[in-house]
Formats: C-alpha cells, sequence, structure tokens
C-alpha cells in the first residue's frame, strides 16, 4: 500500500494533502473564537504540507478567504493585513520558526488572492495589497534565484525550499515588471561571481524573456536596463540567430556563410560569454561547426587570449576532441570552462593534458552512469556530460557551489585542487567516477569512501555539477571519517583534518579562537596577532599567499548573530583599488555577496575582486575568522600589529558572534562603561 | 460564513453539566444546542470569563461532606444530568447524578466503575471472562502473586516468568501501570504505591471499546485497535478485528446488565485470545484518553463529545441520538490514527519530526511540543507521552504498519 510513484503521483498527492487542508480548515471555521486554537496546529500542518508540494502555492491562495474567514489569522499580527509593513516580510520568511514561516506565506498568498480580485477584502483595497507584493517581491529576489544560503539552511531546512516556491508563485503572478530593475541587478551580481551552475539564472532570465515578449505586458521604456545582454546572451546573441530560430535552421546558415561571417558570428558569441558568463546553446553549435574549419576561428569563438590561443593551438587535437565530445547545445555552458581553461595555461603542466585524455576515453561505473542520466538526463551521455563539467570545474575553480547541501568542505577541497592542484582533481574524478571509490590516507591509514559511513550530508545531493555530483558523496564521506577519527583528541579535529585531506600544501600550523570543550573564546590577542603576521603583507614580509589556504569562518547573519562554522579558502590578501588592505577568499556557497552584520558586508565586485572571489576588508575578515593555518616556520612580525587594530576587530567580534562567548568578567568589565 | 457565534440552545432539551476541563468538550458543546455548565477548578475562571463560557468553580478532591453542596448548586440551575470527562471526577458524577436524577443506585454504580478490584469482582460476579487478579498491600503479596501465577501456568523452575501487570486501584489508563517479570523487580517499586491491584499477564490481542448508551441499548459502539499498548491507537479497527464485532457486541451488552448501566458512555477494555475468546480488562465510565473522540470525529465526521450529551441527557428521544451516530465501519470516511511520542534519547535538544513521517500521506499533525529540558526522566513505569502525531488514510492496514515504524523514530533529537 505504499503510495506509488508515477506520472500523476504529485496531482494525487497535492489533491490529498488539500482535502486535509480544506478539511482542518473546516474544522477551525465551525470552533468558536475560543476554541481556534486547538484546531490550529491541524490549518498549520496542513498548510506546510499543501505548500511544499508543486501547485501548492496556488491551492493556498485559492483558499485565502476561508483561511481568513476561519479565523487563521485571528489575534495574531498578521490579521488586519492593511497594516503589515512589506519590510517586515522577509525577516518572517527566513524564520526558524516552521510556523512563522508558514503564517508569512499564507498572508503572502492571501494577498495575492487580494491583489487579484479573487478575495474581495473588507479592509484592504486590491491596488494596496499588489503595491504590497510588489515591495515585497523587491525586497527579497534572491529568494527567486538562489538556492538557500548556509544560514537558511541550518535554521530552516526544508522551509527553506517551501519559501521559494511560494516566492516564485508571487512573481509569476504579480509579474516581474514592478521589480524588474533590482531583478536584474541582482542576476548581473550573481553572474558577476562567474559560478559553474547557472541553471535557475537562466530559467529566470527565459521567464523574464517569456513575460517581455507578451503583448498584455506594458514594461516600460526604462525598465529592466541591462535586460536584453542578458537575454541576448542565451537567445539572439548574433546575427545568424538573431529571432531565435531554432538550432536547425541555425546550422543552415552557417553553411551558407563565409569566413567573415563565420568570424563575426564567432567573435559575437564570445563577447556575449566574457561578458556575462552565460553561455548561448547556438554558440556550442558554432563552435561544433567550426572544427571542420579553422583553429583560428575556434580561438576567436572562444575569446581567448594569448596564453589561451597558444594552448589551442599547441594542443589543436586535444581540444578539438573536448569540444567534439562535450560541447552539444545542451552543455554549452561548458564552452565558458574550456575558454578560461586554456587561458588559464594549465595545459603547459605535463600531467593535465594526458589526464584530459584519459578523461576522454574514461569508462564510468554504472553508478556514476545513473547518477549522471538522474539528474542530466541522457542527451548527451554521461561520459559527454562528466567532460563537459570537468571542463567548467578546471576553468572556473571558483566557481564550484555546494548546492543546497551542508558539504562545504567538500565543495572547498574540489575548487581548490582545481585551482591548485588541477592534476589531482583530474585524479579524483577518475576514481570516483570509474571505481565509484575514492581512497585517501589519513596519518598513513588508508580510508576508503566506500568502507565509512554516513557523511555530513544524510542524502545524496542532486543540485550540483556533474563534478561534485560524483565526488562530493565520496568526499563527504571520507572527510566525516577522518573527523570520526580524531573523536577523543583535545582541541578541534580540523587542526589534523584539513592538511590530510586538502594536500601537503594546507599548513600544518593551527590556530583557533575557540576553546572547542566550552565554546568560548581564548586566546583572541595571540590569534588575531598571529593571523596579521602570517598573511599581512605589512606584518608578514610582504610576502603574499602563495597557496590557498583553508580557514573557517563564524558565518552572522545580518543582524551579526551566529549562524553557524563555515569552511572557505583564503586565496589573496592584497590593497584594493582605495588602497584598503583585504582578504580576497572562495565561499563554496553559491551566493558569496552575504550580509554579515554589523557593517561586514562581503564584496563579491568592485573591490578588486577576481570573478568567484569573495572579499572583505582585513580587519572585518579577521572578524568573524576562528580558524587558520599557518607555516610555523615562518613567524612574522606578531607583536609589531597595533593595539588598536586588535581592539578593533574585538569589538566587531564582541558585536557579532562573540557576544556570549567571552569569559564573564571581561565581558562586565567592558560593558560597565557603556551602561553607565 | 456562519461561525464565531455560539449555537442557539434549545430550553426544551436537557441541561448538562461537565465535570472537569476539557478544552475540546467546551468547544464542541459550544456549538452544539444543549445548554451547557462547566464545573472545573478555579484556575478555570479567567479563561471562562473572558470567553463567555458559563461556569462554576469546583474543587474535585476527594467525596466530603460538601459533596452535596455541588449537586445542590447544579440541581438549582436546573442542570439535569452532570457528564464526567476525566477518571477523578468519575464518582462526583455518579454522586451528583443520584441528586439530579433522583436515583441512588447511580452514585453506587460510580463506586464500582472507579475501583479496579471491585471492578472485576462486578465482572466475575456477572460471568464475564477476567484474568487472575488480587490487591497487592507489601512487596510479599507481590512476589507470592507473581510465583503462583507461574506455577499455574506450570512453568518449571529456570523457565522464563509470564509477567504481571500492576495498576492503581483508580487511575486512568497506563498510569501507574507497571510490568513485573522477576521476584528482582519487586523491590524497584516505590513504597507509596501500594496498594494496587495485580493482574495475570493475558496473552492476547488488547483493544478498547466506546460505547454510547441510550435506555440501556448501544447506539454507537466503535472497537480502538491498539497497534502498541501505551503508543497507538487507530479507529475504525482492521477488518481482521472488527470480524469479532457480533462477539464484541455481546460482551458490552452483558457488561450493561452486569453494571446496570441504563445511559451514557463505557469505555472497556478486552483481550481476544487466539481462538476467540474475550477476556475483560477493565471498564471506564469517562472518555478515552489518547484523543480516541478527536480520531473518531476525523473519520466518521460526528463529535463524539456531543455524542456523550445525547446519551446522558435524559430528554434526549430515541430518533434524536438515531439520527446523530453514524453506521458503524462503513460510514467512515477513512482511518485515523495516533501515535504518542516519547523521547528515545536520554539527552534531547529538540523536537523534529522525522522526514518520513512528516512524508507520508497519511501524516496529518501533532501536538508536539518543544523540549523544556535537556535530559529525559527515565521511563519506569508505562509513562506519560510527550503528545500525539495524528494520522489519516483509507487502509487500516497500512495504517497499523505506519503506527508500528513510528516505534523506531526519534521525534526529539
Amino acid at each position: 500500500m505504499k503510495p506509488t510513484v508515477d506520472a500523476s503521483g504529485e496531482a494525487t498527492t497535492l489533491d490529498k494533502r488539500v482535502t486535509s487542508l480544506d478539511d482542518a480548515v473546516q474544522a477551525m471555521a465551525e470552533t468558536r473564537d475560543f476554541g481556534k486554537h486547538t484546531k490550529l496546529r491541524r490549518v498549520l500542518e496542513a498548510l506546510r504540507r499543501v505548500l511544499m508540494q508543486p501547485g501548492g502555492a496556488a491551492a493556498v491562495q485559492a483558499r485565502a478567504q476561508s483561511l481568513e474567514e476561519a479565523g487563521l489569522f485571528q489575534g495574531t499580527d498578521w490579521a488586519s493585513p492593511e497594516i503589515l509593513i512589506p519590510s517586515l516580510v522577509g525577516p518572517s520568511l527566513h524564520s526558524g520558526d516552521v510556523d512563522t514561516v508558514v503564517m508569512e506565506a499564507t498572508s503572502e498568498l492571501r494577498m495575492l488572492a487580494v491583489a487579484r480580485g479573487d478575495f474581495a477584502h473588507p479592509t484592504l483595497p486590491a491596488e494596496d495589497a499588489r503595491q504590497f507584493l510588489s515591495q515585497v517581491l523587491a525586497a527579497n529576489m534572491e529568494l527567486m534565484f538562489t538556492p538557500p544560503s548556509e544560514a537558511e539552511r541550518t535554521q530552516q531546512g526544508r522551509a527553506a525550499q517551501l519559501v521559494r516556491d511560494m516566492f516564485r508563485h508571487l512573481a509569476e503572478e504579480i509579474g516581474y515588471d514592478s521589480i524588474l530593475d533590482n531583478l536584474v541587478d541582482e542576476i548581473w551580481r550573481i553572474l558577476r561571481q562567474r559560478p559553474v551552475q547557472v541553471e535557475s539564472v537562466q530559467s529566470l532570465i527565459t521567464r523574464i524573456a517569456v513575460y517581455r515578449d507578451d503583448p498584455d505586458v506594458d514594461l516600460g521604456v526604462s525598465s529592466g536596463h541591462g535586460i536584453d545582454r542578458l537575454i541576448t546572451s542565451l537567445f539572439g546573441t548574433t546575427e545568424a540567430c538573431r529571432e531565435d530560430p531554432g538550432i536547425d535552421v541555425f546550422r543552415s546558415r552557417l553553411e551558407a556563410m563565409d569566413t567573415g561571417g563565420l568570424q563575426s558570428e564567432a567573435t559575437g558569441f564570445a563577447r556575449a560569454m566574457h561578458d556575462t558568463g552565460l553561455v548561448s546553446p547556438y554558440h556550442a553549435e558554432l563552435l561544433r561547426y567550426l572544427l571542420r574549419e579553422s583553429d583560428y576561428l575556434i580561438g576567436e569563438a572562444l575569446g581567448l587570449s594569448d596564453t589561451g590561443r597558444n594552448c589551442l593551438m599547441r594542443y589543436s587535437q586535444l581540444v578539438h576532441r573536448l569540444i567534439d565530445v562535450a560541447v552539444h547545445p545542451q552543455t554549452a555552458q561548458c564552452i565558458y570552462g574550456l575558454a578560461l581553461l586554456l587561458d588559464r595555461g594549465i595545459l603547459y603542466e605535463p600531467p593535465i593534458v594526458p589526464a584530459l585524455w584519459r578523461q576522454l576515453g574514461l569508462e564510468l561505473s554504472p553508478v556514476a552512469q545513473e547518477r549522471l542520466t538522474a539528474v542530466f538526463g541522457d542527451v548527451p551521455n554521461p561520459q559527454a556530460r562528466l567532460v563537459a563539467g570537468v571542463l567548467s570545474v578546471l576553468g572556473q575553480p571558483l566557481g564550484v557551489g555546494q548546492g543546497d547541501n551542508p558539504t562545504c568542505q567538500s565543495a572547498r577541497a574540489l575548487s581548490m585542487w582545481s585551482y591548485n592542484d588541477p592534476d589531482y582533481l583530474l585524479q579524483v574524478v577518475v576514481w570516483a567516477a570509474r571505481d565509484n571509490e575514492i581512497l585517501m590516507h589519513f596519518e598513513g591509514q588508508p580510508i576508503s569512501s566506500k568502507d565509512s559511513e554516513a557523511g555530513v550530508a544524510s542524502t545524496l545531493p542532486t543540485d550540483l555539477d556533474p563534478v561534485s555530483l560524483l565526488v562530493v558523496p565520496h568526499l563527504d564521506r571520507i572527510y566525516a571519517e577522518m573527523g570520526r577519527r580524531c573523536a577523543g583528541r583535545p582541541g578541534d579535529p580540523h587542526r589534523w583534518v584539513n592538511p590530510e585531506f586538502h594536500g601537503w600544501w594546507a599548513a600544518r600550523g593551527f590556530h583557533i579562537n575557540v576553546d572547542v570543550e566550552t565554546g568560548n573564546l581564548v586566546d583572541l590577542d595571540e590569534f588575531l596577532r598571529q593571523f596579521h603576521a602570517s598573511y599581512h603583507p605589512s606584518y608578514n614580509g610582504e610576502q603574499p599567499v602563495i597557496h590557498p589556504q583553508p580557514a573557517g569562518v563564524a558565518v552572522t547573519d545580518s543582524a551579526a548573530r551566529y549562524v553557524g562554522w563555515h569552511a572557505i579558502t583564503i586565496l589573496r590578501v592584497a590593497p584594493d583599488p582605495q588602497d584598503v588592505m583585504r582578504v580576497y577568499f572562495y565561499n563554496p556557497n553559491n551566493d558569496s555577496g552575504q550580509d554579515w552584520g554589523d557593517g561586514v558586508v562581503v564584496s563579491t565586485a568592485g573591490n578588486g575582486e577576481r570573478f568567484g572571489e569573495a572579499s572583505l576588508p582585513f580587519d572585518q575578515f579577521a572578524s568573524r575568522l576562528y580558524i587558520f593555518h599557518t607555516d610555523p616556520l615562518e613567524g612574522g612580525e606578531p607583536e609589531r600589529v597595533p593595539a588598536g587594530d586588535i581592539a578593533r576587530i574585538i569589538g566587531y567580534i564582541e558585536r557579532s558572534w562573540g557576544d556570549d562567548r567571552l569569559p564573564a568578567g571581561k565581558l562586565q568589565a567592558l560593558r560597565r562603561p557603556t551602561s553607565l | 460564513m456562519p461561525q464565531g457565534e455560539a449555537a442557539v440552545r434549545n430550553p426544551e432539551k436537557g441541561y448538562v453539566a461537565l465535570l472537569g476541563w476539557s478544552i475540546n468538550a467546551v468547544e464542541a458543546l459550544d456549538r452544539f444546542d444543549r445548554r451547557y455548565i462547566v464545573v472545573a477548578p478555579e484556575w478555570a475562571e479567567e479563561y471562562c470569563i473572558e470567553h463567555d463560557i458559563p461556569y462554576v468553580p469546583w474543587n474535585f478532591e476527594r467525596l466530603n461532606d460538601r459533596s452535596m453542596e455541588i449537586a445542590e448548586t447544579l440541581k438549582q440551575k436546573g442542570v439535569d444530568v452532570a457528564i464526567p470527562l476525566f477518571e477523578e471526577t468519575v464518582e462526583w458524577a455518579g454522586a451528583i447524578n443520584s441528586v439530579l436524577l433522583d436515583n441512588p443506585r447511580l452514585y453506587g454504580q460510580a463506586m464500582l466503575l472507579r475501583d479496579k478490584a471491585l471492578m472485576k469482582r462486578r465482572a466475575q460476579l456477572g460471568g464475564i471472562r477476567v484474568g487472575i487478579f488480587e490487591e497487592a498491600h507489601d512487596r510479599d503479596d507481590v512476589i507470592r502473586f507473581l510465583k503462583r501465577v507461574n506455577q499455574t501456568l506450570l512453568k518449571l523452575d529456570g523457565d522464563p516468568n509470564d509477567p504481571i501487570h500492576l495498576k492503581a486501584f483508580d487511575k486512568a489508563g497506563c498510569l501507574g501501570h507497571r510490568v513485573i517479570r522477576t521476584p528482582d523487580e519487586v523491590d524497584s517499586i516505590p513504597e507509596e504505591e501500594f496498594p494496587f491491584l495485580m493482574e495475570s499477564h493475558l496473552d492476547g490481542w488488547e483493544f478498547a471499546v466506546e460505547a454510547w448508551i441510550h435506555n440501556g441499548k448501544i447506539k454507537f459502539l466503535n472497537i480502538s485497535e491498539y497497534v502498541t499498548l501505551g503508543y497507538s491507537v487507530f479507529v475504525p479497527a482492521t477488518p481482521e478485528l472488527e470480524r469479532y464485532r457480533p462477539q464484541i457486541t455481546a460482551q458490552i451488552e452483558k457488561l450493561i446488565k452486569t453494571f446496570e448501566i441504563d445511559f451514557g458512555f463505557v469505555h472497556p477494555e478486552y483481550f481476544v485470545t487466539s481462538d476467540g475468546e474475550m477476556y475483560f480488562g477493565e471498564v471506564a465510565y469517562r472518555p478515552p484518553g489518547f484523543k480516541v473522540f478527536e480520531l473518531l470525529e476525523r473519520a466518521y465526521g460526528f463529535n463524539a463529545y456531543q455524542g456523550l450529551v445525547l446519551a446522558f441527557d435524559p430528554k434526549t428521544t430515541e430518533e434524536e441520538i438515531d439520527a446523530f451516530f453514524p453506521r458503524e465501519v462503513v460510514d467512515a470516511s477513512g482511518v485515523a490514527g495516533c501515535f504518542g511520542v516519547y523521547p528515545r534519547r536520554r539527552v534531547v535538544r529538540e523536537l523534529q519530526i522525522p522526514q518520513e513521517t512528516e512524508d507520508d500521506d497519511y501524516y496529518e499533525s501533532h501536538d508536539l511540543s518543544s523540549p523544556l529540558e535537556e535530559t529525559v526522566t527515565k521511563r519506569t513505569a508505562f509513562g506519560t507521552h510527550w503528545g500525539l502525531v495524528y494520522f489519516f488514510g483509507d487502509d487500516a492496514y497500512r495504517m497499523r504498519d505506519l503506527l508500528k515504524k513510528q516505534e523506531e523514530l526519534d521525534f526529539y533529537v
């Protein structure tokens, strides 16, 4: 009698849940005010379960009036929709209390029903409801196209997805025009970080494009500045595909072109790709076509630098084969990876070229084939899909994201290997894809991903790029097993795990400012001085960071409240264009641009960041840092760091995640002057 | 939409007093056509005044000299009958109703229904099959009983003992219920729990019945199936148990006759052995725990508290009560069940409904609350659960498996 999964499975589940909701609402409606709270739990549970299903938001919207009349909102802040404030919606939707999330989401759907005229509300005019929702959408746009952040994941679990589904429904129903300008800015902000995975951005751009082409919609003149570039980078990029004619027509047009025409197509696509980080499916078709033409035109279509062009000429046969196998309209995005891979010059590292040939001929294990097919479909075949994924990850080391999974360490390791040790990355991919097993060593003892039990993630991820999809489950288990082998050792296991897991360059000197037993802050002054002496050019002898170093930060939310520990990579420390010393780092979160509160806002562009880098001024970064590695033989000059700098950083810590972690005596001593 | 207003009361019908505070009962009566009044301790006063709920304060301690006072108060108000909501108010209802209905026998009947040892004797006298039972006043009594029961079962030295059950005379359901297998375990019984009732273990399928009685006749008979005692229950039962309905009905009729019950509601528990023999466990004259009334409403759509009023109200007509109740089993729109959650870990941090529970088609709701303390008190007797999880679906067998499955899951982590 298990519920069967079939084509109509979703509809029936939603139907059942809706029936249960109707029953619960009916029971609440029949109850006089004093007893309503006894019926509330069932309504809330039913609402949550409906909202978690596809089509659930629409079902709740349709019931907005009966929900309100049954008394769902009675006695709460939502009882008078006319006095609700748009800016308070975001915090409610991000609440860790799932009931609050459900109430808020239901309130938005009620607004929607009012705005659409389906619910003639006694106190709220339709126009006000529409206005309200426009402001809500504009203020919470990230909900439309990024997966949940670390903070949302730990606090909300599956409710985070519920909020996103509801939000997308709101946007569809209310329309994008009111928020288009902000939305487009937001898309550009994400794209400037050059993520490997762009599916959600692509689908949002597609929806905007469809919406804009709707003759009933008047977007106004100024609306959506910059949206054209986004849309054309996917559809109608060049002359030959201007009106989005379909691959076949495009192909026949290419066949009729002379070299000049092809050159213009090639540069047009290359410019769009490097401008946005997005690749049009037509671009893939062009590149395949150019295989029969000249390497010069391939170089043009990839928009290569001198280095890249050099690599292409030197390893022409390999590049041809890579394009032939991996580049298809469905995998067009990997063209960007290929271009950057060539530009990085890593083909000149001796193992890379033979390793890529190995990748091209690799037989995948049935498990790997199945995983890839389940997530990406079977066109192109799983082998091709994986090669495409390898090109993206090698070309965009800092574009690797962890998806909606608690596996920041594994994503960080992949990124770090791609950045620093691409040969090893290719080896790891082979182990995972061919053998369905990765073997690492921890202090001389072998650890197989096959023997190890659960990792950090409890379910297999599906929202990842092809490489992460195959490799991360193995890494996650090994990482967790290394942690288990440190059980019983005093202090933090990252001291031993990080160097063994990532590679020899993760320095063995280890500093932590949290006492693992108590969770209290310890040795802050020394910790911060040592961090300066190891990483700040003014105190480490002007030595730039040589290898990417794993580090741990205490992530805080926009109110500067502690959220959780997070793994990042320190990439560079350098002055920005305004001469402010900044730490540039990699964050495996899908969107690094996060507000950590108390004025600490992580920047992703405009402060000297390279694509994919996040950055903070040195002191602000130090204020969220809790673990770093350093070479113990390179001491630097910790004593030269001015006491004022240290005090300023400690101030940031005290106002955020260190709030309840300071030894009691000190906190009081600090608090006394302010309370006088 | 008609809602949020009190129902219109019919002055031709009875006026009932609810003994004890139950928000679900009050809420149900509030939308019913009978006049009602809540008799509850003083802490309920503020709430009743605020929400306009008719109320008289009363503290239900042991019956004493003042017992007549509440009966007189209710009589003056014109109340026709008192309805007990909890085990502790059953004898009060008997005392009050003997005055209101001018029938002194009702008080004696209530005392019978309150004391498990008296109750079993009466049942035995009426020809109802019961297990072996005895009162225990000290630990030696328990050891002697345990030995004698196992001797009777022809167990040899070294054979594992059949357990015996210890139950408080006058507490509801699983409160104070212990299982003892070896003489060593006898030491773990706290002194203050004596005296109590000891019973032999009946190896059978335990189930409960809820029966609404009017003029000595059963008007609705529900069979509640237990999956694991103290953990879960669902209604209506599986066809496997429902096939005993004719025998069960005969048993209830016997019970009604033996205890001379004319009206109201009984909630007995039985065991049915593999050869189809019914053993009487105990009977209560009040609504069952484990929210069975709520489950019935979910499954059948009628409100069981309103049914209670009809069964107690002397002014209820036969036609009225017949029209109120649906037909058993066939009229149920589905199967409703619930599972009582006990934390399985010693230290818990938060409430987390397991994903597989939450995603199940049958899952509907829960009334669990977040833990206040991190350390879970060790369970010795059958303790009190931390709340219930509710399910609803089409198939009784799937419900049974689903409820069973919950026992392996952590709701508190």
